[in-house]
């Protein structure tokens, strides 16, 4: 009885391993097929850099993602008509991408400036301030010198209030001369927010002040002191991240900020 | 040798005549000669169209698409008409409309290049209605594509592929302007050509006319609001129109508009002068009535071929049907608050405290809303007002502090906050412990369809929607996929709010022509009367776009247009610029038994910002990869 038990799973051993052995060479055919190796090199150029205000040569600060800075490369080495290649700057201002491939590129930032391609109103291009630039392998690092829409500019340090609450002094002026672009001020806020990342994009609605003004009301303010404070009572004990923003109604009414503040509440 | 040579000769015979019959038509494909040849098969090329036709109905969502049963997160509630569980901000379409319109344009544009070659067998005025009757498909989707993206690909014939060259397929974007004028030909087209009457939905010349006023008023409206601009390499503008062109666009919705005139007219079967119930009744039953002078161009619907779930979705609570779902839809306050006959503070809210900051009291909730303009009552349920026989109860919670002297605001204007929960009595969800009234009696604290604090299928707002719903499907019957109310995609009252702004847009120009100004008063009052609504005393009333703007949101809520609207006028990001909703809330005073109502921020906290770059949409990425003369709209 054990005998033939043991015979038994004998058999049913030599069929499995039958089928394993099967099993074996269809998938060492499989990886056979998949061996080849890409025949393209890895992208291993990379494009750093930074979106500087033309006046004072401060990097133009923004948020990161849709709302804000991005940079925009047409690879020109095999067409004159190239679907683009966008990616984003980081809230600073500044960008950098290691991953890029070898290629000949007009390279352009777009964000809460002026323009660096502008047409007229048959579709002439009048400025084109594009970078081409061979992107070889291993780093380089460029610098747009911009106009922005509006410089905002911390006046004082924030202050924390008795009621917890932060009380901030900003300045927004004209960032051009250029009156094709210098639109109403339409919003003035002050962003909060419990992580270093702030923005329009990225506020805690409860505590942030968001005002908006209508036609040309705004622009009364322009160069002014303004103090904003916060609304609510803030949480204690933890940093927050605060930064004023201001936008004009210019095309996609993209915010310009001053850098960020971290305040501490106790 | 020989006979290897008949033997060759004997095979090739063989693989000649082998050959000779191979083209037979495939017997499973419906060709040209089975469609082209009757009137039947005519009817049946345009059922399949029309059943392609972009409209935004009881199918449509702008997170799921056309023809999409599922309408939860519905229009309303990214316009801010409306606030809904299922849609919690702004929001752009996330299923974007290319691939299925340029299916449909090669239909048409198979139709008018086949047609020709059949037209012996049809009379010939059928013939030139049809002709007429594709281009306005055609135009319908044309502008479809235009009021997303701006400038598109104009293709006028059938592409051929494989036997022309894959790149004579990659057309490139026209400038916005030529696509409206595309469309303004193929409507002009369609109206010259179409027969006066057609099957009902189909269009006929005047529908025609109504959509062409529809389509003009748009691109009249980016020419004159529209500030973001896009050019390709050849100096189209793809994004944008010459603001000198708003006046002609504006003239040709106006003259469009003038030609339904006479054709067709305001719904008033059951209408009365001075008569709310009856004008109330009226308003209701118009989106009921197959035979109503008012619809210009439908889209039917018929169980169980073809079906929607509107009421399923849409019922208040208390109306429920047996698979669940209701109240998708709860009006906001801030669209409440437009009509007329409601008390109202100076600013144009609603009057909801007495002089000295305390709540006013009513006895029950419809008391402030006693002189309503009917049009209101037939377009959103009241807290209290009556539907399918029962009086739709809708109460956030009892109060049961003391009403001495009066009750303060329970939260500070303004407040996010929730409410406290000293001195009140609130129910989670729908299964309620009833609470006993210092006389004894027992009630629900929340009404039966809601508002809850915790579960959200029930009314958000203090108000649930009314229009479209059938009053006479039994509870039973309120299930998705079940519901077959004809959808009215133009009406009268609408060709009538075009000729108005259009007219007003023409009078602000300095345009003569026409006495314009006047014109647009008689438009605008003729929908007030017909709503119930206060009529403007003079033409010089009419000294702001914004009261034709407001008459419109007002007429045409919750039937898929406002977005729209509020797209071309460029108002929505001012609009919903991190903004949130107000809502009402009505109490009860457990003392008293009498009610009061908080207005307030939406107590959800769903903030609405629409980002401006939405005016134009986004052309889908696999698209351009497909096409790579598209060129990108702006931002993405």
């Amino acid at each position: 009885m054990l005998a033939l038990t043991t015979r038994k799973i004998n058999n049913k051993k030599s069929t499995n391993m039958k089928k394993f052995i099967y099993f074996i060479s269809i998938i060492s055919l499989g990886a056979a097929s998949c061996g080849k190796l890409d025949n393209y090199p890895m992208p291993n150029a990379a494009l750093s850099g930074r979106v500087v205000d033309a006046g004072s040569k401060n990097t133009v600060q923004t948020e990161t993602g849709g709302g804000g800075t991005r940079v925009k490369l047409e690879e020109i080495s095999w067409s004159d008509n190239p679907t683009p290649f966008y990616f984003y700057s980081m809230q600073d201002g500044t960008f950098n991408n290691t991953k890029l491939f070898v290629s000949t590129n007009k390279i352009s930032v777009e964000g809460a400036f002026v323009p660096l391609v502008q047409y007229d109103n048959s579709g002439n291009i009048t400025v084109d301030k594009r970078q081409t630039v061979d992107l070889r392998k291993g780093a380089q690092n460029i610098v747009f010198e911009v106009e922005p829409f509006l410089n905002v500019e911390w006046v004082s340090d924030p202050v924390i209030n008795t009621d917890s609450t932060i009380t901030v002094q900003a300045r927004v002026s004209r960032g051009t001369a250029n009156p094709d672009f210098q639109n109403d001020v339409s919003d003035i806020n002050l962003y909060i927010n419990s992580v270093p990342y702030v923005g329009n994009n990225n506020f805690d609605n409860r505590y942030a002040l968001t005002v908006s003004y209508n036609g040309s009301d705004g622009n009364a303010l322009l160069g002014q002191t303004i103090t904003l404070t916060t609304t609510g009572k803030l949480p204690g004990k933890r940093s927050w991240w605060l930064r004023v923003g201001a936008r004009t109604t210019y095309g996609l009414k993209q915010y310009n900020y001053t850098d960020i503040k971290k305040v501490t509440l106790p | 040798m020989k006979i290897i040579k008949y033997l060759t000769i004997l095979f090739l015979a063989c693989a000649i005549n082998a050959c000779t019959k191979l083209e037979v038509a495939p017997t499973n494909i419906i060709q040209d000669n089975d469609v082209f040849t009757s009137t039947g098969g005519i009817q049946i090329y345009f059922a399949r169209m029309y059943s392609e036709l972009p409209i935004e109905d009881f199918r449509y969502s702008p997170a799921r698409g056309l023809n999409m049963f599922w309408i939860i997160s519905p229009f309303p509630a990214v316009t801010g008409e409306a606030l809904s569980r299922d849609q919690r901000g702004a929001m752009t379409e996330s299923v974007l409309y290319w691939g299925d319109a340029y299916g449909l344009i090669r239909e048409v544009n198979y139709f008018l290049q086949t047609l020709p070659k059949y037209v012996s067998n049809f009379d010939a005025g059928d013939v030139q209605s049809w002709i007429g009757e594709a281009h306005f498909i055609r135009a319908f989707t044309y502008f479809s594509l235009a009021k997303r993206y701006g400038g598109v690909p104009i293709v006028t014939n059938v592409l051929e592929y494989p036997t022309k060259e894959l790149s004579s397929l990659d057309v490139p974007r026209s400038s916005e302007e030529k696509t409206y004028d595309f469309i303004a030909s193929d409507l002009d087209t369609a109206i010259a050509k179409l027969s006066e009457t057609n099957q009902q939905g189909r269009a006929n010349k005047y529908a025609a006319a109504a959509f062409k006023s529809r389509a003009m008023l748009y691109a009249g409206s980016i020419a004159k609001y529209n500030q973001v601009s896009l050019f390709d390499d050849s100096h189209n503008r793809l994004c944008g129109i010459p603001s000198d062109k708003a006046v002609t666009y504006f003239k040709a919705a106006y003259d469009a508009a003038v030609m339904v005139e006479g054709h067709y007219s305001l719904y008033k079967k059951a209408w009365a002068a001075g008569d709310k119930e009856a004008q109330y009744q009226n308003y209701v039953k118009m989106f009921f009535d197959n035979e109503s002078p008012e619809n210009i161009f439908v889209k039917q619907y018929l169980y169980p071929q073809s079906v929607h779930g509107y009421d399923a979705y849409n019922v208040p609570r208390q109306c429920m049907g047996p698979n669940g779902y209701s109240s998708e839809v709860s009006p906001t306050l801030n669209f409440v608050e437009m009509f007329d006959g409601l008390p109202k503070n100076p600013d144009g809210t609603i009057q909801n405290l007495d002089a000295t900051g305390k709540y006013k009291l009513f006895d029950n909730t419809m008391d402030i809303f006693s002189n309503a303009e009917p049009r209101l009552r037939a377009t959103v349920i009241l807290p209290g007002d009556m539907f399918k026989g029962q009086s739709i109860e809708i109460r956030r919670g009892i109060y049961t502090g003391s009403s001495a002297g009066g009750i303060s605001p329970l939260i500070p204007a303004g407040a996010t906050i929730q409410y406290p929960t000293t001195n009140l009595v609130q129910s989670a969800n729908g299964s309620q412990q009833a609470y006993t009234l210092p006389d004894n009696t027992t009630i629900n604290p929340a009404g039966a369809s809601g508002t809850f604090f915790a579960d959200e299928t029930c009314s958000q707002t203090g108000f649930s929607i009314r229009k479209y719903l059938d009053e006479s499907l039994p509870q039973s019957q309120v299930k998705e996929n079940n519901e077959d109310q004809t959808w009215i995609e133009i009406r009268y009252a609408e060709v009538l709010l075009n000729r108005a702004e259009a007219a007003f847009e023409l009078y602000t120009a300095g345009q003569s022509g026409a006495d314009y100004l006047g014109d647009a008063f008689t438009d605008i009052n003729q929908v007030r009367e017909r709503a119930g609504a206060d009529l403007l005393t003079a033409p010089t009333d009419l000294n702001d776009i914004k009261i034709i703007q407001k008459e419109r949101r007002k007429e045409l809520g919750f039937e898929n247009k406002i977005w729209w609207d509020l797209k071309r006028w460029r108002i929505l990001d001012k609009e919903q610029n991190n903004a949130l909703y107000r809502v009402m809330m009505p109490f009860m005073v457990a003392e008293n038994k009498k009610y009061f109502f908080d207005v307030r921020k939406d107590e959800k906290n769903r903030y609405y910002s629409f980002d401006p770059k939405w005016y134009y949409e986004q052309i889908p990425t696999d698209e351009i990869n497909k096409s790579p003369s598209l060129k990108q709209n702006p931002g993405y």
